[in-house]
């Protein structure tokens, strides 16, 4: 074969993939590296273009702060209770749904319109529904007799609140995740196990748990590194207060940078949370390769 | 007759339950914007008046730049969508056709890691970029800056629906001589249309919901999109709660309509693509 014919073999899957490459290197690549530079410097928002090279500064400040350190507390905190608490509903949820009953459509639809609707929107609803005057939360409260709470104004209750809205808003993910691995679950081997007469559980543990549970890792995979980066809701529902008690690592970025001017401290922030999703997402694939050999034999 | 067995009550307890759950957000976005000013301080009725409908449709006439908003968010989403789509339209196919080529490793990780990216930490970044080329202020601003994030979620549902076609029905038409590139147009591209369809509902409203780029590159409050007009009510007690949450539903069912359509296609996207390279 000559080299003409090797090269142009070589060729499509770049006319394919290219362009997308090439869009990913300017768009994502390349302001991340720029992320990553102004990290070691002290650039500040008033002028992007004049900062100096600091080294490993910020790095070492932040770590030695407690406003940091209890700002990644925060970011395992809310991640952690969304994860498990959007796994936990979703699941449940998933197989609430998974047999056929009159209204299912129905409820399948209402299921997942809050993973649907805008971050904005949901937003504003839920600022509503916990307004600490006129809500229906408190109102219903009150009706049960118990006192007026201060939902998003109240330090104690700021990231429980957050966290409410979060997994109200992504467990259909996971219900429809997880509806569809456990439809793809072969009826035979439900039958036999009932023939066997074994109880529903048992079946549901020997059986379909550990067929859904690799769909199961790639959703909580998803979740995990998606609620490490989750700004709107956060944002908009408290701006990382009250008191600090919301103030996730991407708040935080978003802080430093526009509220205290700090470029260089904002990205190194960045930076840190990000590590935190390689680490998670290195973790998970080591999990999964061990998980699955061990399914495999 | 069937039995009311104790598992089946059990099951009918937890759907109700989680429809009052997830539903009573969206309901309450509803009832307030049926409501009338007054109430919101005697205490709103659990109960839509629903005799006032035909009302939700007065925010059009309020005072408040909806229409507009809402225009704004249309060209960002479209240009999302457009852009996405052609470029993971071809990326997808490439990715589940080739598997072996130098950068495919790279490639694939650098659409996953998107997904990890905090938007907060690019902001600064492509701010100094979007100066740089004469894009602060503008709309293409942000359906580029919106693409970066929307087209890797398009590429990885495309790519697992090609997946799905077997390479047979493409060799067929090899043996005709028809070229590559015809036969990714004409025989498996038709086949992943519902796909196609899925991906650019996920990019469209991607771009139709994006707030944070909104807010940080649009300056002029008449190219403000809905989100970031919508974010303005926060906190402001003069519009009345019925205006706010009419513009909210108008906002939020076109949104949720289109992702109940298609939502199969892009949860198997997104699971079986994100990972499995």
């Amino acid at each position: 074969m000559s080299t003409m014919v090797k090269v142009r073999r070589r060729i499509p899957p770049y006319l394919f993939v290219g362009a997308a490459a090439v869009y990913l290197a300017i768009f994502t690549a390349t302001p991340l590296l720029r992320g990553v530079w102004l990290s070691f410097t002290d650039t500040k928002l008033l002028n992007p273009d004049g900062g100096t090279f600091v080294g490993a500064d910020n790095y070492r400040n932040l770590l030695t702060e407690d406003r940091f350190l209890s700002s990644v507390v925060t970011t395992l905190l809310y991640t952690t209770l969304t994860v498990v608490g959007a796994l936990v509903l979703g699941t449940a949820a998933a197989f609430a749904i998974n047999e056929r009953f009159r209204g299912r459509a129905v409820a399948r639809a209402v299921l997942t319109m809050p993973w649907a609707a805008p971050s904005i929107a949901v937003v504003l609803v839920y600022t509503w529904i916990f307004n600490v005057e006129d809500g229906v939360a408190n109102r219903s409260l009150a009706a049960l007799g118990i006192g007026q709470q201060g939902w998003l104004l109240d330090p104690d209750r700021g990231l429980l609140a957050v966290t409410l809205v979060s997994v109200w808003k992504v467990f259909p993910f996971i219900m429809l995740v997880v509806l569809a691995a456990l439809q793809s679950v072969p009826s035979e081997l439900r039958e036999s196990g009932r023939i066997d007469g074994a109880a529903r559980l048992t079946i549901v543990r020997e059986i379909v748990l550990p067929h859904i549970a690799p769909t199961l890792r790639v959703a909580a995979l998803l979740m995990t590194i998606w609620s490490i980066r989750r700004f709107e809701i956060i944002f908009l529902l408290t701006g990382g207060g009250p008191v600090d008690s919301t103030n996730t690592l991407v708040i935080n970025v978003y802080r430093e940078a526009f509220q205290n001017s700090e470029l260089g401290r904002a990205a190194a922030i960045g930076m840190l949370g990000l590590c935190l999703s390689l680490v998670v997402t290195v973790v998970y694939f080591v999990v999964d390769g061990r998980s699955a050999r061990k399914e495999a034999s | 007759m069937k039995r009311w067995t104790g598992a089946g009550v059990g099951r009918w307890l937890a759907v109700v339950v989680l429809v009052v759950f997830a539903g009573f957000p969206i309901y309450w976005m509803l009832n307030t914007a049926l409501t009338t000013g007054d109430e919101r301080f005697v205490g709103q009725s659990l109960w839509p008046k629903l005799s006032r409908l035909g009302n939700l449709f007065e925010v059009f006439d309020s005072g408040v730049p909806l229409l507009r908003w809402l225009g704004n968010s249309a060209v960002i989403a479209v240009g999302t969508t457009f852009f996405s789509l052609a470029l993971a339209v071809l990326a997808g196919y490439g990715l589940s056709r080739y598997r072996h080529f130098a950068g495919r490793g790279l490639v694939a990780f650098a659409l996953f890691a998107t997904q990890m990216l905090p938007e907060a930490l690019l902001i600064v970044p492509l701010y100094a970029l979007f100066v740089s080329l004469g894009l602060m202020n503008g709309l293409l601003g942000l359906v580029l800056a919106n693409t970066a994030f929307a087209m890797p979620v398009a590429v990885w549902i495309i790519k697992s629906a090609v997946d799905g076609i077997p390479y047979e029905v493409e060799e067929a038409a090899r043996v005709d001589g028809a070229p590559r590139f015809a036969i990714f147009a004409q025989v498996t591209l038709p086949l992943v249309t519902p796909s196609i369809a899925a991906a650019a509902v996920i990019t469209f409203f991607d771009g139709w919901n994006e707030f944070l780029f909104a807010s940080t590159f649009i300056r002029s409050t008449e190219k403000w999109p809905a989100s970031k007009g919508l974010s303005s009510f926060i906190g402001e007690y003069i519009t009345p709660l019925s205006t706010v949450f009419s513009a909210s539903l108008v906002f939020t069912v076109p949104a949720i309509i289109f992702f109940l359509l298609v939502q199969r296609r892009i949860i198997s996207g997104l699971t079986a693509g994100s990972v499995k390279g």
